[in-house]
């Protein structure tokens, strides 16, 4: 295997998401895909945050001369939107749309979407999300082979994380089930959740598998792809990592998801600069501590492994 | 124990298998703190999952912790041929915790089940090994005033991972039992 094939399969969807906007999403994906790049992966970035599209400007792209919006205007296939970025082996759909948000993408359209995307040709394809929990962004995420949650130390940032993974969760079951004629049950649990003593998406799929013992191995199978890999951006202190652990030991045991905690990224004011002068940060800082915790995060993403918590008590 | 039950606890604790005995301990203080306090990672989800979730959190935790410490502390009592009083020795079971009354000997039975001995108590908190004593041993009438022993109660609980406000609740009302008890004689 060369050092590029242990890096991942050809093909590889990775999302991320994670709910607030200004948790450092974008810088996240361009800083993944350019490490990728760089270790001579073949990368095409996506821009999905439709309304706020801005992951060109990492890449001091002003306008970009195409983007998902002939997709969605004029038919144009995804593979001709890419344009190219400084950056050898990768390339960036925008995502530059004025004339639409999340919520008016019609289905049709986002099912050819989905399809065109992992037809893509590239080792790894990497797609921003926007903010907030719409049904279409969770999708987004839901097609991923590799779940991405960046997330910021604050309690804000934490709380929308949670709601994006329960309703993420939530949606993956009804999705799950409705391949087998059998999403009406889950809702009609979960609107009559009270009857039901389910209080939370945990409760409603432990109600589902004991309730109805043959749903418990299509969720089990359909949700084994359900996996997090968490990433904690603008950290400032050791207590912040320890935070991260703690985030992902609720989320595992709350949610009953399994979860990474990938790695952290200390807050770093050659982060905001580099965006600023919009230069790739992992082209332009590559010395730097933060390009390390990048590079940590990314190979930890691959093999499915949790960083090293510093300073856990001796 | 079965080789399912070992992977089992390993898994709670958030562990791999291979995980040593010091990685036990301090996953399991970690847990502990985590749930038995409050923290901004718990907050936003206390109102959709009941306290009852928590505690049977708390309960899988102390019950992985007892689980792997035996097994681990056997490993090592074999590994050494004879190896005799080799952390054989068996902590007295503590009650369900929510049912805990967190006196002096209480104290020192969490303090000794996470294996930190005085030294390092003395070392993390800077309290003198004399006063732990006389606070684990409830001499009372040799402990600091309320307002001192009440810091160092706070503190010895969050070296522990205990909540502090119930150890100094706790704690205090046997103190002030104890003074109630002296002005009646
Ligand atoms: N680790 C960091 N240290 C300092 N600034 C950061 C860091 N990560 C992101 N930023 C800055 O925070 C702002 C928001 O980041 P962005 O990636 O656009 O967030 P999102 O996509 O989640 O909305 C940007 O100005 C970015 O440069
Ligand atoms: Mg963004």
């Amino acid at each position: 295997m060369t050092q590029t094939e242990k890096l991942g399969k050809e093909g590889e969807i990775w999302a991320v998401g994670g709910g607030k906007g200004g948790t450092g999403k974008t810088f996240i994906t361009s800083s993944i895909g350019t490490y990728l790049a760089q270790k001579g992966r073949r990368v095409i970035l996506v821009d999905m945050d439709i309304g706020g599209a801005n992951l060109h400007s990492f890449f001091g792209i002003d306008r970009p001369a195409r983007s998902l919006t002939s997709f969605f205007e004029t038919g144009a296939a995804l593979s001709d939107l890419a344009v190219r970025t400084e950056i050898e082996s990768m390339s960036l759909i925008t995502g530059d749309i004025h004339s639409l948000s999340a919520e008016n993408i019609k289905f049709s359209q986002k099912l050819k979407l989905f399809r065109q995307i992992m037809k893509l040709n590239a080792q790894n394809v990497i797609i921003d999300l926007g903010a907030g929990s719409h049904g279409n962004t969770l999708d987004t995420f839901l097609i991923a082979d590799r779940m991405i949650i960046v997330i910021a130390p604050e309690i804000i940032a934490i709380e929308n994380m949670y709601h994006f993974v329960k309703a993420a969760l939530f949606r993956q079951v009804k999705k799950s089930l409705k391949e087998y004629g059998l999403k009406e049950i889950v809702q009609h649990v979960w609107d009559r959740r009270e009857r039901y003593g389910v209080k939370n998406v945990k409760d409603l799929i432990d109600y589902l598998k004991d309730a109805y013992p043959y749903f418990g191995a299509i969720l089990d199978r359909e949700l084994g792809h359900f996996r997090l890999h968490l990433v904690l951006n603008m950290v400032r202190s050791g207590q912040d990592i320890q935070l991260g652990a703690a985030i992902k030991s609720v989320l595992m045991k709350y949610l009953g998801v399994p979860v990474h905690f990938s790695g952290y990224v200390m807050y770093d004011d050659t982060v905001w600069r580099s965006v600023r002068d919009r230069k790739p940060f992992m082209r332009n800082y590559l010395s730097t501590g933060t390009a390390k915790e990048i590079e940590t995060l990314v190979e930890n993403i691959v093999l499915a492994r949790d960083v090293t918590v510093p300073g856990g008590m001796s | 124990m079965t080789r399912t039950d070992l992977r089992k606890s390993y898994e709670i604790l958030e562990l791999p298998d291979s995980a040593s005995l010091r990685e036990v301990q301090n996953a399991y203080l970690r847990l502990r703190k985590l749930y038995a306090g409050s923290s901004v990672a718990l907050a936003p989800l206390e109102e959709e999952f009941s306290e009852n979730t928590r505690r049977k959190i708390l309960q899988q935790v102390e019950d992985a912790y007892d689980k792997l410490r035996s097994a681990l502390n056997g490993e090592r009592t074999n590994a050494k041929a004879g190896g005799a009083g080799e952390r054989g020795d068996t902590v007295p079971e503590l009650d369900r915790l929510e049912e805990i009354v967190y006196s002096g000997p209480v104290l020192r039975k969490i303090r000794e089940r996470v294996n930190l001995n005085e030294n390092a108590v003395f070392q993390e908190l800077k309290i003198r090994t004399e006063l732990l004593r006389a606070l684990e041993e409830e001499r009372f009438e040799v402990l600091p005033q309320v307002v001192y022993l009440k810091g160092h109660l706070q503190s010895i609980a969050r070296l522990l991972g205990l909540q502090p406000d119930r150890v100094v609740e706790d704690y205090l009302r046997r103190y002030r039992d104890w003074k109630d008890d002296r002005g009646k004689e």
